[in-house]
């Protein structure tokens, strides 16, 4: 069978960010190559998403699979396109262009000299095989290829102070590392395959069959599962070790690091819980992980505002923001996962309606994080630049120094509460509406949270930029402005893409919207990667005299 | 058989994390080490037991590697064989497990030249101060962040001016 060679297209999202980490390589003592390589890797990468993303919309939520090798889909590796793939990868690649840039003006030459070009290209091999494969055992590669560029990344201008924080990292990284590789270890022992689709096929079989079944132990795979991408996603109590290792990074890692990686972990339990490992089947595990995600969504935004709020650098109230912002797209997922239990695959009950409207909410306020978290630091660093540090004490009087940063950083800071018009809305008051009527606990709390992060942005706001006081003055300004421009023009580029989410939401919502709907009917995506006998049970078993073949599975209290 | 395995992945697993915990960064990357074996011998486990048991419940003996073409029936060749895929992701596991343990001990010799210290306590102490800059070395003022921490460059062969 050939495949249409759009489809094959897909793989060139890992292909060309490796092929440029390589190249950058061999020109590592050429600064002026460095970059050219990877601004050119970058901007290929994205417009190569980018087009694919606007295709399969304008397919209404096509999924692109590609097979490795012409190998078929349960037996070899697949990488899968479909919305909720595509939006985050043109996302990472978005934030990782205005980080790119940002770092030419404000990351320091030694730092950059020691392989920083290629760890980058890396690092975004590693973010992209984790939003496209489409088997568990490669998203555990993926992830190592992320995180040891990212530990590389972290140490590369290791003082003290990052040395010691970067153990932290690196070895609660690799425990869950390997707690990862020992899951996808046991789901092969349990369903003897890897493949996600495969997967959701067999677990959905089952769930629409009362006669069987899931394996013993599912419940523990499915919790040690969680573990490890809530360690990734720094959920409420495995946060610990983000706020300290993202401070002391030099600020256009940072904001790489702080807008993206946390959402990988986050879009691998939407990915990988609804329905799957979130399964509602005989002795299957959704009302533990709903009742644990639901738990810890509500105590990790609320603590992680509250502990924003409580620091007084920016670096730090940034950093721990993170935290607070992960918690919403868990309560997403809690929500769909809470009201999905006891719906069945392809049926039309309104509780998979209001899972996919809450994966739809996640999705969106992911895309607006990435993009708005990672501007937030950017303007930092710039705010860094002028006044030499990030204490709120000694900062103050930027409004006046430089207008321009003041307007960017207020539409980012707006944006990140979700005042109306701007993105940070779109995704909130999604979430919360789909959790009023179920889990309103969390929607309370999610407004309370809102009402928090407007004080921790006021608190940099006034401290930073409308206090009259003049901090000593660092550098002048207008060098500062001389001296910075692909910094600004990083930041501007990260602002204007907020503001198209906030204003031009529709087109956003859309794709959004398509990945819930994919996430919780997975019937299409199965399709597409297994073929058509992939779904062919999905049902129930197979009719044999039975007048109903649509078996509505045992609803759990 | 998958009992003894599964005990010594469980004294291995114990292991690691007792050496993990220790304040000193060698013992520390021992039980990283350790860790990934755990991790593989309980994927090796997945594979069930090697042993081909006969009707009476003695073993018989034990399952061939799984190369076909060699005279088995193609019928359940995993009654006769051992499961292939498993040795594969460990042997994709060894090798990353190793990358990560070069990059490990890496940090170790850098962090003991450049601190003088293996151990957490004495990393930690001077660094309980809030602000971590390290005197900048570089004469290019452009980039130098007056905050945030800043690159030792003590041992760096490369020292200089930048390119």
């Amino acid at each position: 069978m050939s495949v249409p060679p759009v489809h094959d297209l897909v793989a060139l999202l890992i292909v060309i960010p490796l092929v440029a980490g390589l190249l950058s390589l061999a020109v590592i003592n050429s600064r002026f190559w460095s970059r050219a390589i990877g601004v050119s890797s970058i901007l290929l990468t994205l417009g190569l998403a980018l087009g694919l993303l606007l295709q399969l919309t304008a397919n209404g939520g096509d999924v692109l699979v590609s097979e490795m090798g012409n190998w078929k889909a349960p037996f070899g590796i697949v990488v899968i396109y479909d919305s909720l793939s595509g939006i985050l990868v043109t996302a990472a690649m978005v934030t990782a262009l205005a980080a790119y840039l940002h770092s030419f003006s404000s990351l320091d030459p030694g730092v950059e000299r020691r392989y920083f070009h290629p760890l980058f290209q890396f690092l975004l091999v590693g973010v992209n095989l984790s939003f496209v494969t489409g088997d568990l055992f490669n998203l555990f590669v993926g992830y190592e290829v992320m995180l040891m560029a990212s530990y590389a990344l972290l140490t590369i201008g290791s003082g003290r102070a990052q040395l010691r924080q970067a153990y932290k990292y690196v070895l609660l990284n690799v425990l869950a590392g390997t707690i990862l590789l020992m899951s996808a270890g046991m789901t092969y022992g349990m369903f003897g395959t890897l493949n996600m689709a495969d997967l959701a096929r067999i677990i959905a079989e089952i769930e629409a069959d009362p006669t069987r079944e899931l394996p013993a132990g599912f419940t523990a795979l499915s919790v040690m599962l969680l573990l490890v991408f809530a360690v990734k996603g720094a959920f409420f109590p495995l946060w610990f070790w983000l706020p300290d290792t993202y401070y002391t990074l030099p600020i256009a890692i940072g904001g790489l690091f702080g807008g993206l990686l946390t959402k990988v972990g986050v879009y691998t339990i939407v990915r990988l819980f609804p329905g799957v490992f979130a399964s509602d089947g005989a002795g299957g595990s959704s009302d533990v992980i709903a009742v644990t995600l639901a738990i810890t969504a509500g105590v990790t935004m609320f603590l992680g505002v509250l502990g924003a709020v409580s620091q007084h650098r920016v670096r730090k109230i940034l950093a721990v923001h993170v935290i607070s912002q992960v918690g919403y797209m868990a309560a997403g997922i809690a929500v769909a996962v809470w009201v999905d239990r006891g719906a069945v695959l392809g049926g039309q009950l309104t509780g998979r309606t209001i899972a996919a409207f809450a994966i739809g909410g996640c999705v969106f306020h992911m895309v607006h994080n990435i993009i708005v978290k990672c501007a937030l630091f950017l303007c930092c660093g710039l705010m860094e630049k002028h006044a030499g540090t990030d204490d709120l004490d000694k900062l103050g009087g930027l409004l006046k120094r430089d207008v321009f940063l003041a307007v960017l950083f207020f539409i980012a800071a707006m944006s990140l509460v979700g005042f109306p018009p701007l993105s940070g809305f779109g995704g909130k008051i999604v979430i919360i509406q789909a959790g009023w009527s179920n889990l309103w606990v969390l929607s309370v709390l999610g407004l309370l949270t809102g009402a928090l992060t407007l004080l921790s942005m006021l608190k940099i706001w006034s401290y930073g930029f409308w206090n009259p006081d003049q901090a000593p003055v660092a550098r002048q300004p207008s060098h500062v402005k001389a001296t910075n421009r692909s910094a600004y023009l990083g930041v501007a580029l990260l602002v204007a893409i907020a503001l198209f989410l906030g204003f031009g939401s529709e087109a956003v919502y859309e794709i959004a919207f398509n990945a819930g709907d994919q996430i919780a009917d997975r019937t299409a995506y199965i399709e597409a990667v297994l073929g058509p006998e992939g779904i062919a049970n999905l049902d129930g078993p197979a009719p044999v005299d039975a007048p109903a073949t649509t078996q509505p599975a045992e609803v759990l209290p | 058989m998958t009992l003894i395995v599964s005990v010594c992945v469980a004294v291995i697993f114990g292991t690691s994390i007792y050496l993990m915990l220790s304040k000193e960064l060698k013992s520390v990357a021992m039980g990283v080490f350790l860790l990934g074996h755990a991790a593989n011998l309980c994927i090796l486990a997945q594979s069930g037991s090697p042993l081909i048991v006969g009707d009476d419940g003695m073993v018989e003996s034990v399952k061939r590697p799984p190369i076909l073409g060699q005279g088995e029936p193609a019928a359940a060749p995993l009654d006769l064989l051992v499961d292939p895929l498993p040795q594969a992701l460990i042997l994709t596991a060894i090798v990353i497990s190793f990358g990560v343990m070069a990059f490990l001990l890496t940090l170790l010799v850098k962090t003991s030249r450049s601190q003088g210290t293996l151990d957490l306590d004495e990393l930690a102490r001077p660094a309980e101060a809030d602000d971590p800059p390290v005197p900048v070395l570089s004469e290019d003022d452009e980039n130098r962040t007056t905050h945030g921490p800043q690159p030792d460059r003590g041992n760096d062969p490369e020292r200089g001016e930048p390119a």
